[in-house]
């Protein structure tokens, strides 16, 4: 297959990686880890997800299914490759 | 149990947690067998093959326990939450020695989450070195103990220069790791129970049954069902002591406010017997693997004295000496983490500010210091248990001296883990059901 198309998926898949990393970032901490684990347990409930996290969580998931679709798509071009006698 | 369940089915809020939980996990173990850009599925997957038939286990057992096998086949998840992990161990013990981290956790919720977002940002400074060392080891085909040499995990044939490929397999496996990051917190803020316990737990039971089966197709049904049998019992035994605590009575003063009476109940203190849970055993576990780690950046093939003896005495799972110091500790960190949870300063000040009292102590220090005495002494016995059980798996290497027991998935680390992480989320489904009738499931 063509060699373009692996270099725009790669490009592509570095691109949203690293928006997704920052989306995730910006993301407020909820408890989550070993704080909470600790039996800190209901701190984390007392606040209500605001709009501004909602909206966060709407673009996480979409950067998040174009990154997962990016993979998927150069696994399949890997195996064309590989086997098509490269 | 069953009229439980459905009832937990009918309640809509819960039932709606139920299935976000279930999607996050279905999507979790999605990618976990996906495999990374850059990485030949087919060759990984004949490695792997190689590897299990052949008498070496990878170093990495109980990390690909934890990470349910993905770390092997280098999928997108492989690091899955050892990272978050190691960051949380690192950030609770810096909170002892810094200043200013302590004052942080000091502060109550702000200060927490201000933790929190440290320890998201050390998770990912660690999942970049991870990933660039298991990229690395990849390569030079040490992760499967240079027995796979004939079959690339990262084909070059590709057309693709070589830095591209390797550098896309970093970036994605960081994501990942910020994703599997994220995952866990949707679990925690929306679903039931803890999310990275409920990961790990995910991790564990997905290679259960072909750990299984393993020992099965190789021993026979008579030493599958001894096993089975074994595990019960262990189960049993572990649920037990998990529910096992010490009720300290409290009785309270009768107070008026206004027209109103308040108070004149008593209640009690429940003290867990296993007051810190598996976190002992994880972190245990996770500072046990870091010299094996460590060992993987030297030579394999030339080990000098001091390698050869770290090989033979701390990472062997079979020594004495690791033995010894993997229950040294979880004994320590029972007694750490029972510290950092429970205050008794804390809690003596607080009753008696609502007016309580434990009969026969004065309220305030003297109250502070029982507290003190009963949970220390309570903690003795909680630790020498999570450590026994814990160390359980290697005597069975010793006994049978077969290496077929090295990720024994039965073993007490993964039973430990699987029946805390359970006990707590059912629990805490519990206490949702309870909202809305009394029936549950655990009496």
């Amino acid at each position: 297959m063509h060699i373009g198309f692996a270099y725009t998926l790669i490009v592509l898949l570095i691109i949203t990686s690293a928006i997704l990393t920052m989306l995730i970032l910006l993301h407020r901490g909820k408890g989550g880890g070993m704080s909470s684990m600790f039996g800190g347990g209901v701190t984390s409930s007392l606040a209500g997800s605001s709009v501004a996290e909602k909206n966060l969580d709407r673009y996480t998931v979409l950067v998040g299914i174009v990154w997962f679709a990016c993979i998927v798509g150069l696994g399949f071009w890997l195996k064309l490759a590989v086997d098509g006698g490269s | 149990m069953l009229s439980a369940f459905l009832s937990a089915f009918r309640t809509p809020d819960l039932r709606k947690k139920l299935l976000f939980t279930v999607a996050i996990i279905a999507v979790y173990r999605l990618g976990a067998t996906l495999p990374s850009p850059g990485v030949s599925f087919s060759n990984v997957q004949k490695c792997i093959d190689i590897m299990e038939s052949g008498a070496t286990s990878g170093v990495f057992s109980l990390l690909n326990l934890f990470s349910g096998g993905a770390l092997l086949s280098l999928s997108v998840f492989a690091l899955g939450i050892m990272p978050y992990i190691t960051a949380s161990i690192i950030l609770q013990l810096l909170t002892v020695v810094i200043p200013r981290l302590e004052q942080l956790r000091k502060e109550g919720q702000s200060g927490q989450a201000k933790i929190t977002q440290y320890t998201r940002y050390l998770t990912l400074g660690l999942a970049v070195l991870q990933s660039s060392a298991f990229v690395a080891l990849a390569r030079s085909g040490q992760l499967f103990s240079n027995q796979c040499d004939q079959f690339p995990i990262v084909p070059e044939n590709t057309g693709l220069p070589m830095w591209i490929t390797l550098v896309a397999l970093v970036i994605t496996m960081t994501a990942g790791t910020g994703v599997v990051m994220w995952l866990g917190e949707l679990i925690t803020d929306r679903g039931v129970g803890n999310g990275m316990s409920v990961l790990i737990f995910t991790s564990i039971a997905a290679r259960l049954p072909s750990e299984g089966w393993a020992i099965k197709e190789s021993r026979g049904w008579a030493w599958f069902i001894a096993v089975l049998a074994l595990v019960l019992l262990v189960i049993t035994l572990v649920v037990f002591i998990e529910q096992a605590q010490r009720r300290i009575p409290v009785q309270y003063a009768k107070r008026m406010i206004g027209r109103k009476m308040y108070g004149g109940t008593s209640t009690y203190i429940p003290l867990k017997v296993n007051q810190a849970g598996v976190i002992p055993v994880i972190f245990a576990s996770s500072l046990l693997y870091l010299p094996q780690l460590i060992l993987q950046f030297f030579d394999q093939n030339d080990p000098g004295p001091v390698q050869s003896w770290v090989q033979n005495n701390i990472v062997d799972p079979a020594s004495w000496i690791h033995i010894v110091i993997y229950f040294l500790l979880i004994i320590f960190f029972t007694y750490f983490y029972v510290s950092i949870t429970f205050n008794p300063t804390e809690v003596a000040e607080n009753m008696k500010k609502y007016g309580g009292f434990v009969p026969g102590i004065r309220p305030g220090k003297p109250t502070a210091d029982y507290l003190d005495f009963i949970l220390s002494r309570i903690t003795l016995p909680g630790s020498l248990y999570l450590g026994v059980i814990s160390i359980l798996p290697n005597f069975f290497f010793i006994w049978l001296d077969n290496n077929q027991f090295q990720n024994f998935p039965f073993g007490g680390t993964a039973v430990l883990i699987m029946v805390g992480v359970g006990l707590e989320t059912v629990k805490q489904i519990e206490s949702q059901l309870m909202q809305r009738n009394y029936e549950g499931f655990l009496r």
